[in-house]
C-alpha cells in the first residue's frame, strides 16, 4: 500500500463511516422491529432519545461519504505520477483491480447518501417523526454498500504498487475498445450534445412548472436523473474534448488538474449536487400530504428544485462557455 | 386540559444509584383551574412539574397537552390535543416557550440586570418586536407596582418585589399554564397571602395554574380547585375542603 495522505484519510473516513452506519443500521433494526409512538413504555421513549444522537451520527457520516468522492478522485490524480503509463486519475485508477469499480460505487453511494440526507432533513421538521421508519429502512439498504465500498476502497489502494506499469486515459477512453469508456467515446458528439441540451432543457421547463404548479415532481426527479446520466455522459463524449482541444482525447479525469483550471471538480460538483436535489424532489412526494409535514415539504422541494435548477444551470453555463470559446470546431 | 398518563421517572437508570422520583403518577388538570401539587421534600413535586413544563422528558409514561398555540403545528385544529413528552427537542422548545410560564422557587432572576430586561427575556427566543416586547414587561411591572424599580438591577429589590419580578417574567409571553415551583417558600404568610389572590386573578382570565407546595397557605386556600399529595414520587388523590 502506499502512504500517501490522501490514501490514509480515505481509508480512515471509510472505516469511520462503515463502522458508523453498521452501528446505526443495529439501532435502524430496533426501531423497524419496536418503534410505537403510541406507546409510553421506556422502550419507546429510549428508542425517542437515541434516535437524535443516531441520526445526527448518521448525518455526519454520509455528509463525509460525499466529501470523500472528491477526495478520491483528487488522491488517484495526485498519485498519478507513481505509475509509469499514467498521466491522470484514469491511469491511477486502473493500476489495480477495483480502481473504477470503487469509483461507480462511491458515486452511487453519494446519491443515496444525499438522498438519506434529504429524508432525514424532513424526518426533522415533523413532531411525530413522520419518516422514522422509511429512513432507517433506507439505512439497512445503504449500509451494506458503504460496507462494500469501504471493502473495496481498502483492496484497491492496498492493491497498488508504484512499480507498476498502467494504461493512460489515452488508451482507456478511446474509441473501438468495446467496454463503456469505449462506447461513450465512440458516440457522436453532436448526437449526445443534443441529447444534453434536450434533456437539461426538459428538466429547466418541468423545475419551472413544478415551482408554479406544485404539480409533476416525479417527473421533474426522473428529468433530473436523467440529466445527471447524460451530463455524465457528455464529460467523456464531448465536453472533454472540447475542453482538451482534441478530437481523439475523451478522458473524464484530465480536467481535474491545474492545466485545466481544475474544471472538473465544478463540473462533477453541480452535477452530482443537481442529480442528489433533484431527485430528492422525487423522494419527498409521497409525504407532501402527510399532516405535520404539509408545509414543511412543499416548502423543502422548492428550495431543493431551486437548487436542482441552479446546479444544472451552472453546469450547462460552464460546458456552454468551454464549447463557445474553445478552438476545436467539431464537423466543421 | 393536561392529562398526564402512567408517567414515571427515574434517574441513573441502571446503575446503583438509581432512584425513581416519579412513579407510574397519571392525572388530569383541568384548563382553567388551580391545581395543587403539595408533599413533603423529595416527594416528586418539582420532578412532576418540570415534566409537565417540558423541562425534562419522563421514562415512560406520556403527557397530553390541550390547546397549544404555536406556529410550529400549523395542522393542529384549536381543540386537538398533543402528545409533548414524544415531541423532538425543538418543537418541545416551542410549546414549553408558547403554553408555560414558569415561577422558581429561587426565582432564578439573573443579577446584575434591571427588573425589566429579566422580564422581557422569556420573548427574546420567540423574535418578536422588541419595542413591542419592551411595552409588554413595562405593563407588567407596572400592574405589579414595579414600575419605579424596572430600571434597577434585581439585586436592590426586596424578597416581594423579586417575587413580582419573576411573576412578571412567567406572564410575559401571555403563557395559558403558570408553573410555580414552592412560591412561597422565602414569602411572610402577607405576601404568601397576596401571591395566591394574584394566582387567583389570573385563574378568572381563563389560565391554568399548576403550584408544587408544602405550605397550608397555598394548599388550603379557598381558591385551590384540586389538591394531589404526593409521597415517594407517588399520588394520593384528594378533594379540597
Amino acid at each position: 500500500m502506499i502512504q500517501h495522505p490522501g490514501v490514509l484519510s480515505l481509508l480512515a473516513a471509510s472505516a469511520l463511516v462503515a463502522g458508523l452506519l453498521a452501528l446505526a443500521a443495529g439501532f435502524g433494526l430496533r426501531i423497524l422491529l419496536r418503534w410505537d409512538l403510541r406507546s409510553g413504555s421506556d422502550l419507546q421513549l429510549a428508542l425517542e432519545r437515541e434516535t437524535y444522537l443516531v441520526s445526527t451520527l448518521v448525518a455526519f457520516a454520509l455528509g463525509t461519504e460525499i466529501l470523500s468522492l472528491f477526495l478520491f478522485i483528487f488522491t488517484a490524480d495526485n498519485l498519478h505520477g507513481l505509475f509509469a503509463g499514467a498521466m491522470c486519475a484514469a491511469g491511477t485508477l486502473n493500476a489495480a483491480p477495483g480502481g473504477y469499480a470503487t469509483l461507480l460505487l462511491k458515486v452511487a453511494d453519494c446519491l443515496l447518501a444525499g438522498l438519506w440526507l434529504i429524508l432525514n432533513h424532513a424526518d426533522t421538521r415533523g413532531y411525530d417523526y413522520p419518516l422514522i421508519r422509511i429512513k432507517y429502512a433506507f439505512l439497512l439498504v445503504l449500509a451494506p454498500l458503504v460496507l462494500a465500498e469501504g471493502l473495496l476502497t481498502y483492496r484497491y489502494f492496498g492493491g497498488l504498487k508504484a512499480d507498476v506499469i498502467t494504461s493512460c486515459c489515452g488508451s482507456l477512453f478511446s474509441q473501438g475498445r468495446g467496454d463503456l469508456a469505449g462506447d461513450l467515446a465512440s458516440w457522436p458528439e453532436g448526437r449526445v450534445m443534443g441529447i444534453l441540451a434536450g434533456v437539461l432543457g426538459a428538466t429547466f421547463l418541468e423545475g419551472i412548472v413544478f415551482l408554479r404548479t406544485r404539480r409533476g415532481g416525479y417527473l421533474f426527479a426522473g428529468l433530473s436523473g436523467l440529466a445527471f446520466l447524460a451530463g455524465a455522459a457528455s464529460l467523456v463524449s464531448f465536453i472533454s474534448v472540447y475542453i482538451y482541444e482534441l478530437p481523439t482525447h475523451h478522458c473524464p479525469f484530465c480536467f481535474l488538474q491545474a492545466e485545466y483550471g481544475h474544471v472538473g471538480y465544478f463540473l462533477y460538483g453541480t452535477l452530482l449536487g443537481g442529480g442528489i436535489t433533484g431527485l430528492g424532489v422525487g423522494a419527498l412526494m409521497p409525504f407532501r400530504t402527510h399532516l405535520s409535514l404539509a408545509q414543511a415539504v412543499p416548502a423543502l422541494q422548492r428550495r431543493l428544485t431551486q437548487a436542482t435548477l441552479l446546479l444544472f444551470g451552472l453546469f450547462a453555463l460552464l460546458v456552454a462557455y468551454r464549447v463557445w470559446t474553445s478552438a476545436l470546431r467539431l464537423g466543421a | 386540559m393536561i392529562e398526564v398518563s402512567h408517567v414515571t421517572k427515574t434517574f441513573h437508570a441502571g446503575r446503583p444509584n438509581m432512584f425513581t422520583a416519579v412513579d407510574g403518577v397519571s392525572l388530569s388538570i383541568a384548563r382553567g383551574q388551580l391545581t395543587v401539587l403539595k408533599g413533603p421534600s423529595g416527594s416528586g413535586k418539582t420532578t412532576l412539574l418540570s415534566l409537565i413544563g417540558c423541562m425534562a422528558r419522563p421514562s415512560s409514561g406520556r403527557i397530553r397537552l390541550q390547546g397549544v398555540r404555536t406556529e410550529a403545528f400549523p395542522s393542529l385544529g384549536d381543540g386537538a390535543s398533543l402528545e409533548i413528552t414524544s415531541l423532538p427537542e425543538r418543537f418541545l422548545t416551542e410549546v414549553r416557550r408558547a403554553t408555560f410560564g414558569f415561577i422558581f422557587q429561587h426565582f432564578n432572576l439573573i443579577k446584575g440586570v434591571s427588573a425589566l430586561e429579566n422580564v422581557m427575556l422569556p420573548g427574546y427566543p420567540l423574535g418578536g418586536d422588541h419595542t413591542l416586547l419592551r411595552r409588554r414587561a413595562s405593563e407588567l411591572l407596572e400592574r405589579f407596582g414595579l414600575t419605579r424599580h424596572a430600571r434597577e438591577p434585581i439585586d436592590r429589590l426586596s424578597g416581594g418585589e423579586l417575587q413580582r419580578v419573576a411573576i412578571a417574567r412567567a406572564l410575559v409571553n401571555d403563557p395559558a399554564v403558570i408553573i410555580a415551583d414552592e412560591p412561597t417558600a422565602h414569602l411572610d404568610s402577607r405576601l404568601s397571602v397576596s401571591f395566591m389572590e394574584l394566582m387567583g386573578g389570573f385563574k378568572e382570565t381563563g389560565r391554568t395554574i399548576l403550584i408544587a407546595s408544602h405550605d397550608p397557605l397555598v394548599f388550603d386556600s379557598p381558591l385551590v380547585d384540586a389538591a394531589h399529595d404526593m409521597r415517594d414520587g407517588k399520588l394520593h388523590v384528594e378533594t379540597p375542603t
